[in-house]
């Protein structure tokens, strides 16, 4: 056995792949508060099954940072900061932890790639099982967040590219400004019930929509 | 009723309806009965044009009371308001509450109603009967009578009462931040807004009231030779279309917390309608601003300070500043002859106000000798008889004012000179100068300090980035006002980062020249104080100038101590009113200046709020996170009852139908030792441990050995606090050379979690490890019974299951089901078991493969409960149940668990090595079986060695765990006994609280299977 172990924690079969339940499977698609869909304030997809890998790393240490530059092709974000290149997502977490989500199949060979690269000390988790990626659109997706973090969600202080861990209602979420109206929150599974009925009842007000992907 | 003191429009000299809009009628109901008004009106001006004299009854002595104020300081009408039993609303102020159709609202106080009220009678002997300290001194003894007491007295004393029904409207909280937080949008707020809002800083301006203007909706003041509403309506028009600034009117900042974090409480839908049901859902009712502002500029105004003097409660008693804004805002005129008496010019206004309207100014009575301000002079002009060097001594009437008795005073105002007048009249005002609203800025500790040139109490020093400007610092001229506004909207800018000079929003204003007040705030009477008629101070709580004397004649000396014990200023007003004048008071009569005697500092809220603004949408479903397993609707599905753990909803136990709790129990607990139970684990903490130092941190927080653990084995460790004391357990495997999964329990999870890190971050910086939570992303179904590797067997064909080759406490890598798996064969029943751990997506799908394939085993779906018992009967402690923070692990008799030939020390080495920890007859913890079999001693029992001893018993210890066992068929105990692991097979006794006795035999933990061979099959 290795010093670390790795597996591959997605089945070879579709039929079984095709029996995964993400967090927020039940919501599914079709929940519509409003009347008129394409005016509801705020759109909710949930990511389904995407592959969750946290980093660790010391990000003074150069040859950390090129390694991981040579297998994401990008370097890691800077503080408070994410990058969006091909499929992958990268988001800064805290000053030794990077998050990056790619696709749900791709994630163990991710993480192989990125073994082979990095040397010294790190760690790589794969969290895929225990988190869900929600991308809130439309025009009131502000407004919400507003009513569930404490955190300054306004341009001046959340420009788009921009990533916090805060607090949501009662629990918490990676909070992620991917455009000029689209947000997205990575949630844990075990609150994401919790979180998808906040943010339903805060959304209430201004109607909204749900999107399967 | 016809709105008798409606002003007519078309006939009234400024020719202003104010801010009501007469082609907008609204009905209402007051008491029951049907009252007209118009839109724009609030509760207390419609009723005033209705003519209702009496608003309620006062608190102690039951007199009847009219409305005193136009604002938030308001005294005395307090209303109960809804129109149903789910909407009631207790303490709204009807000054502020604003008009709408179908409105329904009564008195608060008054019982059986306001104007007949039975307590009044005992008010009328309560001169002397009800003193201050009068519920204290009379109702002490006996004791045990208080809660009849307490009946009689609420019922005939209070302020409203909740809803008994849910509140079906919604109410919720938003988070805001800002550069400059304005609180107040009269003269000073709107000129710093205008300002602030100029440079590009995020501005948010707040005003309790339906519109912004402050003062200036009832000023007849110009600014650049227009009237003073247009410029109010141009800069509000101006910081609306303003995409930096948010403007939230009907918003009350009712609580300034420290570093410079704001409340505030907004009315959405009061002033529309009791409940709207079109769209209870879309529609907030109430809204609580949590605001983070890098500059707070308060510019809260002033409160006219009414004078104490005989009578002054009678209705048609009201401040001067009152009395003007119901003329000129809500056309209203609450009367029809005015008296007013004035230590001041401003208040002269009143009087110019009220003859301009038509009807009678009697007189004014001003305290100073011979007054010559600009408004003196036109109120002469007027024809206007001024009444100057006195004062009015005493109020007659009952239900409303029928006249005042006048008399000449000296120059200090303590002594009356002259003869007495009496005057007709049906309204006294008066004005005894103002009181800057220093509330907000007392929230965060800051004491206000007395000014001895605007006899009143200012902001004092503070350590909030705060700025203040207008009426809270005793800046009352309106240029003045504006000028202070804007230089301090600048600053507030400035102060927040923001360079731009912005041009003043006003240029012009002539003032109008006013002379000194003079300091009086307690009118004398020809009898001394505790004989003269009543002297309020404090409407609301009715505290009388007798009573402060009388305290201070008692001994009272501190202001805090005279305030507790007359009750000053503790209503639902705060003493808006009364606590500068009940401080005059106290220090008249101690002989001491207003400043030594001292000021109290006000607390959030500034007014009454709901309880549902306070608990927003943390209610109901969304009071608390509840977490969830990837498995939990298939629990849900087949009956499972759940118990809380943490915030986790974790399965309890599986009834079938018919089946009592018990029943369940014993069936779920025979089907795991005889076949295969299955258990979501879930909810155990996991945490992913990487780093070539892994290892040696490992075996710093546990209390046992970690250097020899070989990859793939798996291992118990006890952690343990530097007290030594048992804080967590649980079993952490070694994945690989550099990598360990740690479980935790369900609840301790996070905390462990931060344990490890506090530790790493602090102490040991230097090891190179990385700890993960993986709690949510692993989803674990454990089966258990002798027929587990069976179950196990079916679902997958890459595990070597032989016993040899996977033994008790090895971990292996597979497939379950077609899905990549851990499986780890660790056992918390004793049983031979399986941990099968899955990504979360994947383990609803797994764990119903299981329970299918399970189906020919009998496998049996049990919860925390059955788990419960299935530990106890092998005597495995559950950390948090059988240890308290108080119990290491020697304890525990679980000594071989630490290991002392470490390296490098241990956290709770030393800790468990201390004098107390070492010392003989420590409680230890030992198993408990009760004489009758049948019998289960309820956990929390405590533990006598002797039962006929008499009190106090020599308490031996408590029990921790204690079940019916269906397996071995009696009841199983653990707890904690002094001495206990050397006391084996003596009997202990635990008296019940009937009465009862149960004797039970100290033996060992381990019921069932003491020497493991039914897990290591």
């Amino acid at each position: 056995m290795s010093d670390i172990a790795v597996m591959d924690q997605v089945p070879d079969s579709q039929e079984v792949n095709a029996k995964a339940e993400s967090p927020l499977f039940h919501i599914g698609a079709g929940i519509n508060t409003h009347k008129d869909a394409n005016s509801a304030g705020v759109l909710l997809q949930e990511d389904k099954l995407a592959g969750h890998l946290l980093i660790r790393g010391n990000r003074d240490d150069e040859a950390f940072n090129i390694a991981i530059n040579n297998v994401l092709g990008t370097g890691l974000p800077k503080t408070l900061q994410c990058i969006y290149v091909d499929e992958l997502s990268i988001r800064w977490v805290s000053p030794d932890e990077w998050l990056v989500i790619c696709a749900g199949d791709k994630v163990y060979e991710l993480e192989k790639r990125l073994r082979a690269a990095v040397q010294g000390h790190y760690a790589i988790v794969n969290v895929s099982g225990g988190q869900t990626l929600l991308v809130l659109s439309g025009d009131n997706v502000r407004d919400v967040l507003m009513k569930s973090t404490a955190y300054d969600v306004d341009d001046s202080n959340f420009p788009v590219g921009k990533v916090v861990t805060s607090t949501l209602a009662k629990s918490q979420a990676i909070i992620c400004r991917r455009n000029e109206d689209v947000w997205e929150l990575v949630i844990r599974r075990s609150f994401a019930d919790y979180i998808w009925l906040w943010l339903e009842d805060a959304s209430r007000e201004f109607g909204l929509v749900v999107n399967s992907k | 009723m016809t709105q008798k003191n409606r002003l007519d429009v078309n006939k009234s000299a400024n020719k202003s309806s104010g801010r009501i809009n007469v082609n907008k009628p609204i009905s209402f109901r007051y008491g029951g009965k049907p009252y007209a008004g118009y839109e724009g009106d609030t509760v207390a001006s419609a009723l005033l044009a209705n003519g209702v004299d009496i608003i309620g009854r006062s608190f102690k002595y039951s007199r009847p009371r009219g409305i005193v104020a136009a604002g938030a300081e308001e005294p005395n009408a307090i209303l109960q308001m809804g129109a149903t039993e789910a909407t009631q609303v207790p303490n709204v102020r009807a000054t502020q509450q604003e008009l709408f159709e179908g409105l329904e609202c009564k008195a608060t106080n008054g019982w059986p109603n306001e104007d007949f009220d039975l307590m009044s009678y005992v008010g009328k002997v309560g001169g002397n009967v009800m003193s201050p300290g009068f519920y204290y001194k009379t109702f002490m003894y006996p004791q045990s009578m208080w809660k009849t007491y307490e009946k009689v007295i609420r019922k005939a004393a209070g302020f409203g009462r909740s809803p008994q029904e849910n509140d079906p409207d919604i109410y919720d909280h938003i988070h805001r931040h800002c550069d400059v937080l304005i609180v107040g949008a009269g003269p000073a707020g709107l000129a710093a807004a205008a300002a602030a809002a100029q440079t590009g800083a995020r501005v948010i301006i707040a005003d309790e009231q339906a519109e912004f203007g402050g003062s200036l909706l009832h000023s007849t003041e110009l600014i650049d030779a227009e009237k003073v509403q247009v410029w109010v309506d141009k800069i509000v028009a101006q910081l609306n279309n303003a995409p930096n600034v948010v403007c939230l009117s009907r918003s009350t900042v009712n609580g300034y917390h420290d570093h410079n974090f704001l409340t505030i409480h907004e009315r959405r839908t009061d002033h529309i309608a009791d409940f709207i049901a079109e769209a209870p859902k879309k529609t907030i009712r109430q809204r609580m601003h949590r605001v983070r502002a890098k500059t707070v500029l308060l510019a809260t105004g002033a409160h006219e300070r009414p004078l104490v003097f005989g009578n002054n409660d009678v209705p048609g008693s009201m401040l001067a500043s009152a009395v003007s804004t119901y003329i000129h805002r809500y056309a209203v005129v609450p009367g029809k002859s005015l008296v007013l008496m004035t230590t001041n010019d401003y208040a002269y206004q009143t009087a110019i106000d009220w003859f301009y309207t038509g009807r009678k100014v009697v007189a004014v009575v001003d305290a100073r000798a011979n007054p010559q301000g600009q408004r003196v002079h036109q109120a002469r002009e007027l024809g206007i008889t001024v009444i100057a060097g006195s004062a009015v001594i005493d109020v007659s009437g009952n239900h409303r004012v029928s006249g005042v008795k006048v008399a000449s005073i000296d120059k200090s105002g303590e002594k009356i000179t002259g003869e007495i007048k009496p005057l007709v009249c049906d309204t006294i005002a008066s004005s005894g100068g103002w009181s800057p609203a220093v509330h907000l800025s007392c929230h965060t500790g800051s004491k206000p300090v007395w000014d001895e040139k605007i006899l009143g109490f200012v902001p004092g020093k503070t350590i909030q980035k705060q700025l203040t400007a207008g009426g809270i610092n005793g800046c009352y001229r309106l240029k003045a006002c504006l000028q202070e506004g804007y230089q301090r909207g600048c600053k507030a800018a400035t102060d927040a980062g923001f360079q731009q000079m912005p041009q003043p929003s006003f240029n012009d204003v002539i003032d109008v020249d006013e002379e000194p007040a003079m300091a009086l705030f307690h009118i004398p009477h020809t009898e001394p104080t505790s004989r003269a008629p009543k002297q309020f101070v404090d409407l609301q709580n009715d505290v009388t100038a007798a009573g402060i004397e009388m305290a201070t004649r008692e001994g009272f000396e501190s202001i805090e101590h005279v305030k507790r014990y007359t009750a000053l200023g503790f209503g639902t007003d705060q003493g808006k009113l009364g606590n500068i004048n009940g401080m005059a008071i106290t220090a008249k009569s101690l002989n001491k200046s207003i400043p030594e005697t001292g000021t109290t500092i006000f607390r959030p809220n500034y007014t009454p709020i709901t309880f549902g603004a306070i608990a927003g949408r943390h209610c109901g479903e969304l009071f608390d996170p509840k977490r969830y397993t990837a498995m939990h609707q298939w629990h849900e599905k087949n009956g499972a009852l759940f118990e809380d753990v943490g915030q986790w909803k974790r399965p309890w136990y599986f009834p079938k139908t018919g089946e009592t709790m018990q029943q369940a129990l014993d069936r779920e607990c025979l089907a795991t030792r005889k076949s295969v139970g299955i258990l979501d684990a879930s909810t155990l903490g996991k945490i992913d441990i990487q780093g070539k130092d892994a290892r040696e941190f490992l075996g710093r927080v546990y209390t046992n050995a970690w250097a020899k653990l070989a990859v793939g084995k798996c291992r118990y460790g006890l952690m343990c606090g530097e007290d030594g004391m048992v804080f967590d357990d649980g079993v952490t495997s070694c994945l690989g050379e550099n990598h360990f999964l740690m479980t935790t329990t369900t609840g301790g999870a996070a905390r462990v979690l931060e344990w490890l890190e506090l530790y790493h971050q602090t102490e040991w910086s230097d090891m190179e490890v990385y700890f993960n939570s993986v709690t949510d992303h692993w989803a674990t179904a454990t089966i258990s019974g002798p027929n587990s590797r069976q179950l196990l067997a079916e679902l997958t064909n890459d595990i070597d299951l032989d016993k040899d080759n996977f033994k008790f406490m090895d971990w292996c890598e597979g497939t379950v089901a077609g899905v990549p798996a851990r499986v780890y064969r660790i056992s918390f029943t004793g049983e031979l078991s399986f941990e099968i751990n899955v990504q979360a997506n994947y383990g609803m799908f797994v764990w119903e493969k299981l329970i299918e394939h399970g189906e020919k085993f009998n496998i049996t779906p049990y919860g925390t409960e059955t788990m419960h018992i299935l530990r106890a009967e092998k005597g495995f402690i559950i950390a948090g149940q059988d240890t308290d923070g108080s119990v290491h692990p020697y304890d525990l008799n679980m000594g071989w668990a630490v290991s002392a030939n470490k390296t490098f020390s241990f956290i709770g080495k030393r800790g468990m090595a201390r004098e107390d920890c070492v010392r003989p007859n420590r409680k230890q913890l030992v198993g408990l079986k009760t004489n009758d079999p049948k019998q289960v001693i309820p956990e929390g029992s405590q533990a006598v060695n002797d039962p006929n001893q008499p009190l106090p018993m020599d308490m031996q210890g408590h029990i921790t765990s204690s079940y019916w066992s269906a397996n071995l068929g009696h009841s199983i105990a653990m707890g904690y006994i002094k001495g206990g692991i050397n006391r084996m097979g003596e009997k202990v006794y635990y008296p019940q609280a009937d009465g009862s006795v149960i004797e039970a035999e100290i033996c060992s933990t381990i019921f069932l299977d003491p020497k493991g061979e039914r897990q290591n099959v």
